[in-house]
């Protein structure tokens, strides 16, 4: 359902052929980031799993806000500063 | 960094959805944060000088710190990575939204708080509302027909989005700026109050409270959200009238509304649309009355880089009209309207959640256009401020 409107000084060369951003040379690139991504949440998915199982343990509620942005800050410290 | 919705709609997500809604917020807080920070500082060192080396002078425009930064390793990333951000938040919540339907279907019908729904089924909903995904949400506004889909998809999509900024009901918007009118203009008492493209109504309930004597009436195009928006707004208590109608085409008497509102609502219009909002708006306020918005801040008060980084929405976020909009002078869509030039004002105010009721007060009290090109103003990030302009009809 989703039309293609944008703005009226926008090249068409920043979209692909199906209207989708595109940003990197290689297009296959711009895919690769949504798999890492994708790929980063399941794996934090996971850990929070463990994280249940360890708050289970202990008896003690974690700060899942502040270890979800520990592993977040871990998982992409390569692109910081590009 | 997450922010769980405090009524009785609010999602009974599994841990897993939990987990992913977490890492969506917190995926976002990196990218408009850590790696906004680090593009800005790419542009001062590599995209602004490389330009400069081509046109002998700095980018002047958002137009042309775009084409500046186009390519630059640090665009690409925060780009690539903020519109796959942007396309997970509504991933996160709509596998909730569909296993609960019949749970809010059900919760809807039983609220039994004060408040009413008028829906027009003849009125043909703008091309604006249902035939783009607005900021990439699958279906747009009018996802789920005149049913409780996409006000859903959107209140729990917006908690995810948030990052906590707009607060626990996800008013902080509404909540700052109801707060800014009442310390600036304390003899100011509206008896009627329109809201425009309210959406879910999440900025309109702040209204009730501050003005809790006033009839307060919410419109929006698109039916669903405002189903949902009424249900909403009964299970909180709130006396609020929705009604189904398009803001450049509103069905009320001249000189009726002592207040006409919006938040996030004028960048989604085409030119014509917004022109003939503000001309609607003029007519249906009684004099002494008062249209504010609450919105992006415009190109003219901020800095190449800075304007192209709120821009960036309309390129890659599907928002077509956001640099339009934030190409106009609010001034001139005011008088354009009928209002006096006199008469026009622009601000910004604190996030009332971040800041405290004390900034929001010194706000109102203090140098008023302070701040609209600050970093914070405007941007969904850390320190959060909002910006507004409106004008009196005298």
């Amino acid at each position: 359902m989703s039309e293609q409107l944008r703005p009226e000084d926008a090249p068409p060369s920043l979209y692909d052929e199906h209207g989708n951003p595109r940003f990197f040379a290689d297009p296959a690139m711009d895919r690769f980031v949504a798999v890492v991504m994708n790929l980063a949440q399941e794996v934090w998915v996971q850990e929070e799993r463990l994280l249940a199982l360890e708050e289970a343990k202990s008896g003690e509620a974690l700060d899942r806000d502040a270890k979800a942005k520990e592993f977040i800050n871990r998982v992409f410290a390569p692109i910081r500063g590009a | 960094m997450s922010v769980e919705l405090q009524h009785p709609m609010k999602a009974q997500s599994t841990p897993d959805e939990i987990a992913r809604g977490r890492f969506v917020s917190g995926m976002r807080s990196l990218i408009l944060n850590d790696l906004a920070a680090d593009m800005g500082t790419a542009y001062q060192n590599r995209a602004a000088p490389a330009f400069r080396k081509v046109h002998g002078r700095d980018p002047e425009t958002s137009r042309e710190a775009h084409e500046a930064l186009r390519g630059d390793p640090a665009f690409n990333i925060y780009s690539a990575m903020r519109v796959q951000a942007q396309k997970m938040v509504w991933a996160s919540v709509a596998d909730s939204v569909e296993r609960e339907a019949e749970r809010l279907a059900e919760e809807a019908r039983k609220a039994e708080g004060p408040g009413s729904l008028t829906l027009d089924p003849a009125l043909e909903v703008p091309k604006n509302v249902h035939a783009i995904d607005v900021h990439l949400m699958p279906g747009s506004y009018t996802r789920g027909g005149d049913g409780l889909e996409a006000g859903a998809v959107y209140d729990r999509g917006l908690a995810v989005f948030s990052m906590g900024l707009m607060g626990a009901n996800l008013d902080d918007i509404g909540l700052s700026m109801s707060r800014y009118v009442q310390q600036r203009f304390p003899d100011f008492a509206p008896s009627r109050i329109l809201d425009t493209g309210c959406t879910i109504g999440h900025n309109t309930l702040p209204w009730k409270q501050a003005y809790p004597e006033a009839q307060v009436i919410a419109i929006d195009a698109a039916p669903g959200p405002l189903t949902y928006a009424s249900a909403r707004a009964k299970m909180q208590g709130q006396d609020v009238h929705f009604q189904q109608m398009c803001a450049d085409d509103l069905a009320f008497e001249d000189q009726s509304f002592d207040v006409v509102w919006s938040s996030m609502f004028l960048h989604e219009l085409s030119k014509k649309s917004r022109a003939k909002c503000l001309d609607e708006a003029y007519r249906v306020l009684r004099p002494g009355g008062l249209m504010i918005h609450m919105e992006l801040p415009p190109n003219e008060q901020m800095g190449a880089f800075e304007g192209f980084y709120l821009d960036w929405d309309s390129y890659y976020n599907n928002e077509p009209y956001y640099k339009g909009y934030r190409d106009e002078i609010p001034r001139e869509l005011c008088t354009c309207a009928g209002f006096a030039e006199e008469n026009f004002f622009e601000f910004v105010v604190p996030s009332i959640g971040i800041y405290g009721e004390q900034a929001v007060s010194d706000a109102a009290k203090g140098d008023r256009a302070e701040g609209v090109g600050q970093q914070t103003t405007g941007r969904l990030a850390e320190g959060v401020m909002w910006y507004g302009f409106g004008a009196f009809k005298k």
